[in-house]
């Protein structure tokens, strides 16, 4: 967990072409370390290192069940690619790469952490990470979607450390997993009413769920962000804030459930991602609304109360980050090249840039969740999870908005370019989209031996509704495209509703006021 | 029973994070951010050492007192946040006075593609 940060400060000290060399070994001997981890998660059960020798529950431990260590193992691959990525690019300097590597170890510090206290003090580092991160270029917008940033993940992680207080007051307990016990031994489950809102709220914020997105876009979307800023903001970074829902209501289980709340909650925030995503010009805000659809129905798989489709989502965690880093990589390539955001200005994307539309098809293929590819498999397994006609067309709902925004952005592959000729292409960054744009079909075609495999979870794809499911997504690809043609491109009521945004007292009003809809619905449920 | 005796250190803190609150969602001038920001830590660190202590009760220093130890971790906890919200402040203000010297901005603003239109 720390030698990520080490490197990037020895890196930082190199400052010239060693370090570079040094990174890349680095960073490959770290995955396979957590490869080795992992293996040896999967064999033997959890393990827990405690520090300084105290007993377990008491002690600040490390704790590798088999999401975290997932979650650790999937960072640690990423990195490889978007280290990759970065090397040619003007903004990869000694300062770059040490905060970058210093924000791996900090989400391998996320991932990791069983004791609460920690899990606060790593949020709040890395909030100030990624806000450097994303104004590094000193840009006006940048700075200024920075703070935004930096001010309304400082006020939420206060709430999460208010929340821990109140939980220490009832049970003189950090630890995540002794909390748990401890929980089930409680009188009266209105104790932790007001800690589990806390609590939630900071989640809530960091996984963007309805009211609390308006940061999101902000910060994935920012224009002079760095590429890879953005994919690792959107692939691997807001899947933390997933990971902390997902430990923390385990934490509640005992008094607490929440699913139906958090389903309905869930579906919201998808419905209103892919619609602000309709309404966007900007390539990059596209996928930044769209990463807070995504996040909705992986909320909605992981609160579906039934066990494929909750490890349906905790697929889609990996699968998202495979399809929106190589999308966002993609994006900065292009806009690069174009030198224009506007989804509508871009054209001919084949012609121009033959490689990076490879990667981008795959990327699309995969996150309309076409037959064959990754985002069709996890996208089962959670529809899966139930019989319910409404549940099922729910999701239809957001697999048709879904289809409808990417077709809007699969229009940029084709049609004249308004250069001739193929552009230079920088061969790192190629080959690392395209090796990722792959993975997004590998990962679908061995979807049921590497859900096997990750999570020990066996799935059986049913041939006979595959195929259905196939036909379902042509249909789906076909009312996209009208809806397309006949509404989205004259704009109109989309794209006004795509410019609402949220002022930042307006952002921290709606979390004060999640926090208290949150109460008031827990205090009546109990 | 004194007639203050409701004025609890928790209280004072519970209500220091809603004053703290109520500023941020109602000043749009950025240093009030930042200090309402304060107002909120500060009600957090005042919850926090405040929880679980008795009248009389004595450090947890040295050994065989008749007294109660005080409980050491929620202090422990506190100067690290303390240390860790000092920072924040700081890079806030670091960033504000960036921000306000090359592009003169001192408020949110209402639409992000204005920023600073109003000054």
């Amino acid at each position: 967990m720390l030698a990520p940060i080490l490197t990037g400060a020895i890196t930082y000290l190199l400052r010239n072409r060693a370090a570079k060399l040094f990174l890349y070994i680095f960073q490959v001997i770290y995955a396979g370390l957590a490869f080795y981890v992992f293996m040896t998660v999967k064999e033997t059960g959890p393990i827990v290192w405690n520090v300084g020798g105290y007993t377990d529950g008491l002690a600040l431990s490390l704790y590798a069940d088999s999401i975290s260590i997932f979650m650790v193992l999937m960072t640690a691959v990423f990195y490889i690619a978007f280290l990759v990525y970065v090397t040619r690019e003007k903004y990869f300097r000694p300062r770059f790469y040490f905060l970058f590597m210093v924000l791996q170890g900090l989400m391998m510090g996320l991932f990791l952490s069983s004791d609460l206290f920690n899990i606060f003090v790593f949020l709040e580092v890395s909030t100030v990470v990624v806000s450097i991160l994303i104004m590094i270029n000193k840009e006006k917008q940048a700075i200024y979607d920075g703070m935004i940033y930096f001010f309304v993940n400082v006020i939420g992680s206060a709430f999460l450390l208010f929340g821990i207080g109140m939980l220490y007051r009832t049970f003189g307990l950090l630890d995540i997993r002794a909390l748990k016990e401890a929980m089930s031994m409680l009188e009266s489950p209105r104790a932790v009413v007001l800690p589990y809102g806390m609590m939630m709220v900071t989640v809530s914020l960091k996984t963007a769920v309805t009211p609390l997105f308006s940061w999101l876009p902000k910060a994935h979307g920012t224009p002079s962000a760095p590429p890879v800023v953005s994919a690792v903001l959107s692939g691997l970074y807001i899947k933390s804030g997933v990971y902390m829902f997902i430990r923390f209501n385990e934490m509640f289980n005992p008094v607490i459930d929440m699913h139906v709340f958090f389903f309905w909650i869930g579906f919201l925030t998808s419905l209103i991602g892919f619609i602000m995503a309709l309404g966007q010009k900007d390539i990059k805000l596209i996928l930044a609304y769209h990463t807070v659809s995504q996040v909705g129905l992986i909320m909605m798989g992981i609160n579906m109360a039934s066990e494929i489709a909750f490890w349906g989502a905790v697929y889609h965690i990996f699968n998202h980050a495979i399809f929106k880093s190589t999308l966002f990589l993609t994006a900065g390539k292009i806009y690069e090249e174009y030198g224009t955001r506007n989804v509508y200005k871009i054209r001919g994307l084949f012609r121009r840039m033959p490689w990076v539309a490879v990667a981008t098809t795959l990327a699309i293929l995969g996150i309309t969740g076409a037959p064959f590819f990754n985002g069709s498999i996890s996208k089962y397994m959670i529809a899966h999870g139930t019989y319910d006609y409404t549940v099922t067309l729910l999701l239809n709902i957001i697999n048709l908005g879904t289809t409808m925004s990417f077709v809007k952005y699969a229009t940029m592959l084709f049609g004249k370019s308004p250069k001739k000729g193929t552009a230079k292409s920088d061969f790192y960054a190629s080959t690392a989209c395209v090796v990722m744009g792959i993975a997004s079909f590998l990962t679908g075609i061995f979807g049921e031996g590497l859900t096997q495999f990750f999570f020990n979870y066996e799935v059986h794809v049913n041939v006979d509704e595959y195929i259905q499911k196939g036909m379902v997504y042509v249909l789906m690809i076909v009312a996209g495209v009208a809806f397309y043609n006949g509404i989205i491109k004259h704009g109109g009521l989309i794209t006004r509703i795509g410019h609402l945004e949220l002022t930042f007292n307006g952002i921290i009003t709606s979390m004060v006021g999640y926090f208290i809809v949150l109460i008031v619905y827990l205090s009546l449920i109990l | 029973m004194k007639p203050l005796d409701f004025i609890t250190g928790e209280i004072v803190g519970i209500l220091l994070f809603f004053i703290g609150l109520y500023g941020l969602m109602t000043k749009k001038t950025i240093v009030k951010t930042i200090m309402s920001m304060s107002i909120m830590e500060s009600g957090i660190f005042l919850f926090y050492i405040t929880i679980n202590y008795t009248d009389g009760s004595v450090p947890p220093i040295g050994q065989a007192q008749e007294a109660a130890f005080v409980d050491p971790v929620p202090s422990a906890l506190m100067i690290t946040a303390i240390v860790i919200g000092t920072g924040v402040t700081a890079i806030g203000l670091t960033m504000f006075m960036h921000y306000k010297q090359k592009h003169g901005i001192t408020h949110w603003s209402r639409n992000r593609n204005q920023t600073g239109s109003e000054h």
